[in-house]
């Protein structure tokens, strides 16, 4: 029998309760990765009126375990004239770099472990006042795995999956730290606690209703940091075979599959926590920052859970709806679209700052919606081409390009 | 002499030196079996001399010890390996092993700084160029070094100079415990970011606005020089309207 007194007195201390609470990550990230690509399978079969994965167990729940095994079993074969090395190490990379974003994230508030009112750890593996730095450059990292594993093919299709990559990564990445400059600047610190802190509790509100547009616009440049459709050029299967993985096979293949799940669970995480509030949710007693039980511990891990698993959701809806953009028109919303918008808010945002009205949500949302309508008038008056070719081409049926 | 740390540092540098000479590529023979013996006898008379001057100090850390070999050895590689590719990659590697440096220091801000910068961006460009132009294989210039021992004994010297120079400080000069501690102190109080942004804001005003409107000027810069005109005449003149495209084919 388990002493419970000596295993609180030993989790009381955050070292211990870091290395506890990174081991159940662990297991649940992996699990949940491996889930994914099932709730992939069926909610792709939902939505295009099939039935999916359902051989496996009940209603197929099994299948997961089946394609893991598949993927260990299968012949791992390693193409001649590859890059030997680099071949070998990309599909780690990748794995690991999706992994490594989760020591991070705030997932239960303070805890007071033995109920005698004195707060004994913080949930979370670390907390370092960095952290909201820390996942930027584990996602701008990311693109590694991608290039490494396209290059050390010897593959020229992997290659241009490759170039693809890197131009959307680096293109994409410039909005995203503009969004993510809006929340520091109205929050004041980089410590992700902190951030959600700031929106909880008496008079202040996710910021996602101070901000609409900034969350938008992170959600569609986190789409593109994790190559998911309609930003999937790296992996379009009809232009390039296959992709930047074309030559990978069996387990490394497998690594590659979960490391772009597990970098869709950080994104899902990391919006959460910037905008929604992250283990927050208004009214509900046991999610507010005083409770600090552990019952609440786990009421607020639930709540987190559920809004990464409503994103990953969102992202299997998106991925089965809409079709893949043209590479010209990817860059043209980065760099003509995403990046003034982000400039605009931004300057918006630390004029708020400036004269104290950062917390106030109708100065905050009507600049906003005043931004949105502009957008939408200039670009009815300057109606933007559909694409640098056709410009120069006379239009179909007489009528000239505006 | 009274000193024994110049001379030990001396040493090491020297050491440190025939190393990276031997391990340069070269055509004509391979001289990596030196490089190595004398690159892990460098590395032993580094270690013996941190260790006796910094041990029970905060630069006994076992894990500057870790990241900074991995770094140093890391370096290494990045001038000595033959394949442009590796070079860059083993640079990654080297960022990604000073980050941890810094951290120790309590720069935390400037450790994701420099990773997200340098092996986040720059160096992805780096290696995706060199990827680029090295399709072939390596070319002779890559496999065989030139002017190595100049190189070599320009950089050693200047770096034991510059070391030996600062074992010899007065006691006063050496940042040992009470200002490391006092600006960690406050760096907690604080938060180290907010006091990196406080010093830029205020003392350092200036050079931070020239360099950002230099940086400005700079971009600028290299895309006009990028831009290429497109002549959209002749472009006019050659397409066809989609609806025309084959009509003019005659049949077999």
């Amino acid at each position: 029998m388990v002493d419970v007194v000596g295993v609180m007195d030993i989790l009381k201390d955050q070292f211990w309760f870091s290395a506890g609470l990174a081991a159940a990550l662990i297991g649940v990230i992996m699990t949940v990765v491996a889930y994914c690509i099932y709730f992939e399978r069926k909610i792709s079969a939902w939505i295009q009126d099939r039935v999916g994965p359902n051989r496996v167990g009940p209603l197929g729940l099994l299948q997961p375990l089946a394609d893991g095994a598949k993927f260990i079993f299968k012949e791992d074969s390693i193409p001649a004239n590859v890059d030997k090395p680099l071949f070998l190490i990309a599909p780690t990379v990748a794995f690991i770099l999706g992994m490594i974003g989760f020591v991070v994230l705030p997932w239960g508030g303070s805890v007071d472990l033995d109920g005698d009112g004195v707060v004994d750890v913080v949930a979370q593996v670390a907390d370092p006042g960095i952290g909201l730095l820390y996942l930027l450059g584990v996602g701008s990292l990311g693109v590694y795995g991608v290039v490494l594993g396209g290059w050390a093919s010897n593959n020229k299709y992997a290659v241009f999956a490759a170039m693809r990559s890197t131009a959307q990564m680096l293109s994409y990445e410039i909005p995203m730290g503009l969004c993510i400059f809006i929340v520091v600047v109205c929050v004041g610190s980089l410590r992700l606690e902190d951030i959600v802190l700031s929106q909880v509790g008496e008079g202040h509100v996710w910021n996602i209703v101070l901000h609409p547009v900034a969350f938008f616009i992170l959600l569609v440049t986190i789409f593109a940091e994790t190559n998911r459709t309609p930003f999937d050029l790296a992996e379009a299967e009809q232009e390039l075979v296959g992709g930047y993985h074309t030559e990978y096979g069996a387990l490394k293949f497998g690594m590659f599959f979960l490391g772009e799940y597990a970098h869709m669970i950080t994104g899902s995480a990391f919006i959460t926590v910037l905008f929604l509030g992250g283990w927050h949710l208004p009214w509900v007693p046991g999610l507010q920052p005083e409770d600090v039980s552990v019952g609440a511990m786990f009421m607020k891990m639930g709540v987190m859970g559920l809004k990464i698993v409503a994103f990953l959701f969102l992202f299997m809806w998106v991925r089965w709806t809409l079709p893949r953009f043209r590479f010209d028109q990817l860059m043209r919303l980065s760099w003509k679209g995403l990046l003034p918008m982000c400039m605009i808010l931004a300057g918006y945002a630390v004029y708020l700052v400036y004269v104290g009205l950062d917390r106030d949500v109708y100065w905050a949302l009507g600049g906003n919606i005043v931004l949105v309508l502009s957008v939408l008038v200039f670009n009815v008056l300057h109606r933007p081409l559909v694409s640098g070719r056709q410009a120069n081409m006379p239009a179909i049926g007489g009528r000239q390009p505006a | 002499m009274s000193n024994p740390w110049p001379l030990m540092v001396y040493v090491t540098f020297a050491l440190g030196g025939l190393a990276i000479y031997f391990l340069m590529p070269r055509t004509d023979r391979s001289t990596r079996g030196a490089g190595a013996i004398f690159g892990v006898a460098a590395l032993a008379a580094a270690m013996v001399l941190c260790a006796s001057r910094f041990l029970g100090t905060e630069g006994g850390n076992v894990f500057f010890y870790l990241s900074a070999v991995v770094a140093v050895a890391s370096a290494v590689k990045v001038i000595t390996h033959e394949k442009p590719v590796y070079s860059a990659l083993y640079f990654v590697l080297t960022v990604l092993a000073i980050a941890p440096l810094l951290i120790i220091q309590h720069a935390e801000f400037l450790a994701v700084a420099l990773v997200i910068i340098y092996a986040g961006a720059i160096l992805v460009t780096y290696v995706f160029v060199i990827m680029l132009a090295q399709q072939g294989g390596a070319s002779i210039y890559d496999r065989r070094a030139r002017q190595p021992f100049v190189a070599v004994f320009g950089g050693f010297f200047t770096m034991a100079l510059i070391a030996g120079q600062m074992t010899v400080l007065p006691e006063e000069h050496v940042v040992q415990g009470t200002l490391a501690s006092a600006s960690a102190e406050r760096a907690t109080e604080l938060g180290n970011t907010a006091m990196i942004g406080g010093v830029m804001m205020t003392d350092y005003l200036v050079a931070f606005e020239i360099a950002g409107v230099l940086l400005l000027v700079a971009m600028v810069g290299a895309i006009a020089m990028s831009r290429k005109r497109v002549p959209t005449e002749v472009v006019r003149a050659s397409a066809k309207p989609p609806g025309q495209i084959g009509r003019e084919v005659q049949p077999f």
